[in-house]
């Protein structure tokens, strides 16, 4: 069942001329992982604020079409209630604490207090907020003496605690290094897992064929592809739009022009290029066959 | 704890009062002090009042060591500007023309004895009442929600853009840039300092706001807090109380200061 549902979107930031998104339309459905790749500019973050309500309560400008969530409409709702529906994280951890918390799990609980949730039931949220994305150690530290990865996950879980129906990821990892991108893929993996609706926008093209159900291509500001991540993130049309690609990918696709790549289809992960090679790789010239 | 404040943890009485009754105390101190001419006034309150309840909240050492550090230089210069260029009075010695009068050297006694206790009783309040219970108990008096986070989380965000000012400063070294040596050097080298900071900062304010939107920060609900603020009958009356006590010692003093 669709629970996100954008119907002919059309947007353009105050100020501008031409829209930022076209005619957008797509659906999520309930417990979906669908990740949202493109070039830079091509409208991904605009995308993330779009179902968050941020365009246009936020960014005012100029919108067409529906943004549906659950059956309620964006534009008929509020900012502070749609954010019940839609929970937002983004790139920059640092500029998600609110700065008015003195450690993570007041920091948390910052959402539950602005809703008004009684003081009883918000320990028992932060608490078990913190347990699912595997920060409760954390829970007496000040969120500024936190490592980047440690301040994302803290973000994601003051997002998460306040319930939302779907979460939406901007870049998440993008100011991440190694070891904070797998601190915060593991969360959001674990999440996907627990049946969370997921739309996550993001460069890390490896990390989204080993977890997305769905990937979704935006070129200026329109959808030129939609499917399955094995489909999608190994087209011949994304190649050829510029996309940031897999570098298995990119290697096979010249493999394949040489010859060296036999299966039909592409490899985005390693194992599949693993395995695609070692079954097809000819056998070296002058050994008398 | 990372931020501005001199709050220090402890599991004191005075820690556990309610923030308002501690602030409704210090403002009366402040303001019921102030109502006292006698040149004693000052220390009187300083060692009868503050200090007394600075042993009751565990940091009398602490309150003594910042009031020390923050007021000497303040007494030093009073004492040398009011004993020196005290206009006609009883000259104590003389040395060519310098001769300092008894009656300034009095006048900085009174002063010093003020600022002593105005800084003690700040102090103290600082140091026993963390930031933001306060605010969120200002908050549930009236103070609107937002000018409370500004408050807040200036106190906090501070040493971080001090930190990143830091980091600019390398970076632009790094580039060739003299910071040091006389005052031109330095004052052309503000410019790509503050810079980049300001910009950056002024970037950031977008996104922090949209993440404390996200937070449904302008929420219409009645707020709750996670931090559970102690309050009693008791305290509430005892607030009254000092207020109206303050007002009264005020009153009594401009009557006192009309009918002479």
């Amino acid at each position: 069942m669709a629970i996100v549902e954008l119907k002919n979107v059309t947007y353009k930031y105050p100020l501008t001329d031409t829209p930022v998104l076209k005619n957008i339309n797509a659906q999520v459905n309930e417990g979906e992982f669908v990740a949202v790749i493109g070039p830079n500019g091509a409208g991904k973050s605009t995308l993330c604020y779009t179902v968050a309500g941020f365009v246009p309560h936020f960014f005012k400008g100029e919108i067409t079409g529906a943004v549906e969530v659950a059956g309620s409409e964006s534009s008929k709702s509020n900012l502070h209630e749609w954010v019940l529906n839609v929970g937002l994280a983004f790139q920059n951890p640092f500029n998600q604490i609110s700065g008015a918390k003195y450690t993570v799990f007041e920091e948390i609980a910052f959402g539950l207090e602005n809703i008004g949730v009684p003081r009883e039931e918000m320990i028992q949220r932060v608490n078990d907020a913190m347990k699912l994305t595997g920060i409760s150690e954390l829970a007496d530290r000040s969120p500024y003496s936190l490592s980047g990865g440690q301040q994302q996950r803290v973000a994601l879980t003051s997002i998460l605690v306040m319930r939302p129906k779907v979460l939406v990821l901007d870049e998440p990892t993008s100011q991440m290094d190694p070891i904070g991108t797998r601190e915060v893929f593991g969360v959001i993996r674990a999440l996907a897992e627990k049946g969370m609706t997921v739309i996550l926008a993001e460069h890390k093209v490896e990390w989204i064929a080993n977890f997305a159900d769905r990937v979704v291509a935006l070129h200026e500001g329109e959808i030129i592809a939609d499917g399955k991540p094995s489909d999608v993130l190994t087209s011949d049309l994304l190649a050829e739009k510029g996309f940031g690609l897999s570098r298995y990918t990119s290697v096979a696709r010249k493999a394949k022009a040489m010859g060296m790549w036999q299966k039909e289809r592409l490899p985005v992960t390693l194992d599949e290029a693993v395995e695609g090679f070692t079954l097809t790789l000819p056998s070296p010239k002058g050994r008398g066959e | 704890m990372n931020s501005l404040s001199i709050y220090v943890a402890r599991e004191s009485g005075l820690h556990k009062l309610n923030p308002l009754t501690k602030f409704v105390l210090s403002l009366c101190i402040l303001l019921g002090g102030l109502a006292f001419s006698n040149a004693l006034a000052g220390y009187v309150i300083l060692f009868a009042i503050v200090t007394p309840l600075a042993m009751f909240g565990g940091v009398t050492k602490r309150m003594y060591q910042l009031v020390f550090n923050i007021s000497w230089p303040l007494i030093l210069s009073v004492f040398l500007i009011q004993s020196f260029f005290w206009g006609a009075g009883t000259p104590l010695f003389e040395i060519g023309p310098v001769s300092p009068k008894l009656e300034g050297v009095l006048f900085a006694f009174k002063s010093s004895g003020r600022i002593l206790y105005v800084m003690a009783n700040f102090i103290l309040f600082s140091l026993t009442t963390r930031p933001d219970t306060l605010m969120i108990s200002l908050k549930q008096a009236g103070l609107p929600g937002g000018l409370a986070y500004i408050i807040v989380s200036t106190l906090q965000l501070i040493p971080q853009y001090a930190a990143k000012a830091n980091i600019i400063l390398d970076a632009q070294r790094s580039r060739g840039l003299e910071t040091q040596g006389n005052i031109v050097t330095r004052a052309r080298a503000l410019l790509p300092l503050v810079l980049p900071l300001v910009i950056s900062s002024l970037l950031e304010v977008e996104e922090r706001a949209i993440a404390i939107e996200a937070r449904a920060f302008n929420s219409n609900r009645v707020e709750t807090s996670i931090l559970e603020i102690p309050d009693s009958q008791s305290q509430k009356t005892a607030r009254a109380g000092m207020i109206i006590i303050t007002i009264l010692l005020i009153a009594g003093r401009f009557l006192w200061q009309l009918s002479s």
